[in-house]
């Protein structure tokens, strides 16, 4: 695989993060973080357990909302607009950012049903259309040749890799702007993991990318941007190459040869 | 984005139809307790515990009922808590994945939920026919087979809650399974254990259609176990299809002494249920 | 096992003997702790055994004397010794089936608000009540509905039916007058309310067990709550609702007390909800007590042995039900 190229500095932001707290009830685990996320580039998350990357990421598409004990402060400007307001249409916030998570969640319906499910939502399409835009969602997954003549059986069918691929194919039919990644290989098969790896590279080209990963390597071969964080801070954010090859910070340069975590 | 405002209003018709489903519930909850409490809290003295059963147009109490009430429960518990215990235990410990153990299980699932009425036949054919006459012990034997499935399960279900490795630290010291399971097991779910048996309790509290042919009723004053027995649920039969407007009304006291000691039993379990968890 | 001999021989040896002793007698008491526990789980088995065989053994005379057409005689004579099932099985089933028909979707639609929409704090209080509500025994439920209940809807709402109704060409029969107050109608409505909390329970329960993640998922595309409810969490626990329906429908069939007083006891089939009827439980917990003659008894006893097929046959199918959800959901 082709190590990234060196990112442009003058590249856009595509989501600006400005002195992010986090509460959990009364315990604070995420402490003014600032960042950009830049447009169609990936930024990968890295640091040990519990250092709040999940819960940073998790922010972005204010999935935190459905749990009443949790709440943000700060800013998350997306295109220039607040996230966190209230106000917030949060069905329209999830349409622009999608999520793919940790373990495979295919809806318990057909193939076709669970990639056309996002897009029924929002669009009405004849037939023809909607079965033109489930297999283009399906090749951009690289999954449209494994599937294309079971498009009728149920996702539960697949295997693990393949229900990962559907699930990045079913955020990807809904043409968000931002999607999220979470962990998401870390149920999967080595080979699995390869192929969603160049998936997430390509993806780049069309979506801004932010991904989660307790695998440095993987961060180093797939991300532009990297951000370690450590017990709910920021400690160190920049260029993936130069941040694994002279990092700033002494934590930042344990971490990544092994120290801890 | 021009189907949103559709699915807008289509969220919020279903989200206010479980919301009026929910107060429509609640609502039901709070118009018979309170009518119970109306009605009944107006014949409460202390008459309805220390006199008899007045026969029809003059006043009296409910004592030989709750009397014969607590007798048959108490020994309807006696018998059929211990019997659901041990039987819970060997789902539990020993047929985790014998057939058996697969088939009893079924089986005390069906008894649970079945029809406490043919119980009541089935007590009234294997005792009550061959005894010739009613008896109290078979309104107690009756109500311990309403028990037993509530104890099988919650006694299963406790026990299976208990970690394995307390289990092996038990074996560990060379303790036989049956004492792992009486000391360790029973200590470790005893909170669970109790608790369903309080629930059971709850359940046969408020029992009628098995005592209506097996303890029958009894006017006067009797622990008698081999003759019928006084209970609350039959005085309260009896009272409430009658005209008499004492006996009206000795039937809505006798409800409300029915359903405060149900709900009594009922919420002690649920706060010992929330105790033993915070351990 | 091997016995490490010390040169203090006589204070090791005898624990060590001790101990052996103790082994050998754990292992009899272990046997014995074994077999005790086997026989009150088989006892158990032999508990449904003998509802069985009595109620089998209690209604031949009945059977033997009527044959098949005591399922489909209408007539009830304790006069002429001339009985019929029919009218109990009939009062039985559409009772349940109404109360089911409100129940269920009532039930579930609690089930829904208890686990989507409720605010955190009001979710343990509203739960309790739910289960207060199903605590309460059912004699409760049929002396409020002789008393209560009954003269409300004869005043107010049997007028209406009729009144609504009565243009209506099929409707009018169902809804025919007089205002009885105490009738099928009535019953069925009070066993709706009955059964109602054991549903919602139920169904809270079986909502509990779709992933976390999955509902994310499905949040994450953008959708509404109902949305997730009906594409995601329906389908997934769809074995166990029905389960749990069934469960309800179960337990709404075998209902004795709160039906015995609002049912009228009629041994007849009229088109009319409003009229009078009878349901098995309701017929035996009337009638048992004072029934005279062999054939009267076993009459009731057969219609017992009915009950518990039907009950019977409900419950196993909901168990199945259950235990294919529980299955999935990796239990």
């Amino acid at each position: 695989m082709n190590a990234i190229p060196h990112a442009e500095i003058e590249a856009v932001a595509k989501l600006e993060i400005r002195n992010l707290d986090f509460y959990y009830g009364a315990s604070k685990a995420l402490k003014a973080i600032t960042l950009d996320l830049k447009a169609n580039k990936a930024t990968a998350f890295i640091g040990p357990s519990g250092c709040g990357k999940s819960t940073l990421l998790r922010v972005l598409n204010r999935m935190y909302d459905l749990y009443p004990n949790q709440r943000a402060e700060g800013e998350v400007l997306l295109d220039g607009e607040n996230i966190l307001d209230p106000d917030l249409d949060l069905n329209m916030l999830r349409a622009r950012v999608g999520m793919v998570f940790q373990k495979p969640t295919p809806f318990p319906m057909s193939i076709y049903d669970n990639i056309a499910f996002g897009i029924r939502l929002y669009e009405k399409l004849s037939k023809s259309e909607l079965d033109a835009r489930v297999e283009s969602s399906l090749r951009r997954s690289a999954l449209w040749e494994e599937v294309k003549d079971k498009l009728a059986s149920s996702g539960l069918g697949l295997s693990g890799g393949q229900q990962q691929r559907l699930c990045i194919a079913r955020s990807v039919a809904i043409s968000p702007e931002v999607i999220l990644f979470d962990e998401p290989c870390s149920a999967l098969d080595p080979i699995s993991t390869a192929k969603i790896e160049e998936l997430i590279d390509e993806l780049t080209e069309d979506y801004t990318i932010a991904i989660v990963t307790h695998n440095m390597q993987q961060a180093a071969r797939v991300s532009h941007y990297t951000a370690f964080m450590y017990l709910g801070e920021l400690i160190e954010f920049g260029d993936t190459d130069r941040v694994f090859t002279s990092p700033r910070e002494k934590r930042t340069q344990d971490y990544i040869t092994g120290r801890f975590g | 984005m021009t189907l949103y405002p559709a699915r807008r209003r289509r969220n919020a018709m279903w989200m206010t139809l479980s919301v009026a489903a929910a107060a429509f519930g609640l609502s039901w909850l709070l118009l018979i307790l309170g009518v119970l409490f109306w009605r009944g809290l107006g014949g409460l003295s202390l008459a309805v515990f220390t006199q008899m059963t007045p026969p029809p147009g003059s006043d009296g109490g409910l004592l030989n009922a709750i009397a014969g009430s607590l007798m048959m429960t108490v020994i309807g518990v006696a018998l059929g808590a211990p019997l659901g215990m041990l039987a819970g235990t060997y789902l539990a410990e020993y047929g985790r994945h014998s057939n058996l153990a697969f088939v009893v299980r079924f089986i005390n699932d069906i008894l649970l939920s079945a029809p406490s009425i043919v119980i009541g036949l089935f007590i009234y054919q294997v005792m009550v026919a061959p005894m010739g006459h009613f008896s109290g012990i078979a309104g107690a034997v009756s109500l311990a087979v309403l028990v037993v499935p509530v104890v099988v399960r919650t006694t299963e279900d406790m026990l299976n809650l208990v970690p394995n490795t307390l289990r092996e630290a038990g074996s560990a010291l060379g303790m036989p399974r049956s004492l792992v399971i009486q000391r360790i097991g029973y200590r470790a779910a005893r909170t669970g254990i109790l608790t369903g048996v309080l629930l059971a309790t709850a359940r046969i509290s408020g029992e009628t259609a098995p005592l209506l042919f097996t303890a029958l009723n009894n006017q006067f004053w009797s622990l008698n176990l081999n003759a019928p027995v006084s209970s609350l649920p039959a005085v309260i039969f009896q009272f409430a299809l009658s005209p008499y407007k004492e006996w009206q009304q000795l039937a809505w006291t006798g409800a409300l002494i029915i359903t405060l000691a149900v709900l009594t039993l009922s919420v002690s379990a649920r706060m010992l249920a929330a105790r033993g968890t915070l351990k | 096992m091997s016995d490490m001999a010390l040169p203090q021989i006589s204070a090791t040896s005898r624990g060590t003997l001790a101990r052996n002793e103790a082994v050998k007698a754990f292992a009899s008491s272990d046997n014995f702790f074994r077999r005790l526990t086997f026989s009150a789980a088989a006892f158990v088995l032999v508990i449904l055994g003998g509802v069985i065989v009595s109620l089998i053994e209690g209604s031949i005379p009945a059977l033997r004397e009527f044959g098949f057409s005591f399922l489909t005689t209408e007539v009830w004579n304790p006069v002429t010794d001339k009985y019929g099932a029919a009218p109990a099985i009939y009062g039985t089933l559409i009772t349940s089936i109404i109360a089911m028909a409100i129940a269920a979707p009532v039930g579930l639609g609690i089930a829904i608000f208890l686990t989507e929409l409720c605010p955190i704090w009001l979710r343990r209080p509203i739960g309790a009540a739910i289960e207060l509500l199903a605590g309460i025994p059912s004699i409760i439920y049929g002396i409020w509905g002789l008393f209560i209940f009954a003269p409300f809807l004869q005043q107010y709402v049997q007028p209406a039916l009729i009144a609504l109704f009565g243009p209506v060409p099929l409707l009018s029969s169902i809804f025919a007058g007089p205002p009885y107050g105490i009738g099928v109608l009535t019953a069925s409505l009070i066993l709706a309310i009955m059964v109602l909390p054991f549903i919602t329970s139920i169904s809270r329960d079986v909502f509990d067990t779709v992933p976390p993640m999955l509902k994310e998922s499905a949040y994450g595309l953008g959708c509404t709550t109902w949305e997730v409810v009906r594409n995601v969490v329906i389908p997934f626990t769809r074995v166990g609702v029905i389960g749990g329906v069934m469960l309800g429908l179960g337990r709404a069939l075998g209902e004795t007390m709160a039906v015995t007083f609002v049912i009228g006891n009629a041994h007849k089939i009229s088109a009319s909800l409003i009229g009078p009827g009878t349901t098995i439980s309701a017929t035996i917990a009337n009638e048992f007590t004072e029934a005279v003659g062999d054939l009267y008894t076993s009459s009731l006893v057969a219609l017992g042995l009915i009950l518990f097929i039907i009950t019977f046959i409900v419950l196993a199918f909901a168990r199945l039900m259950l235990m294919r959800l529980e299955m999935k959901a990796g239990r």
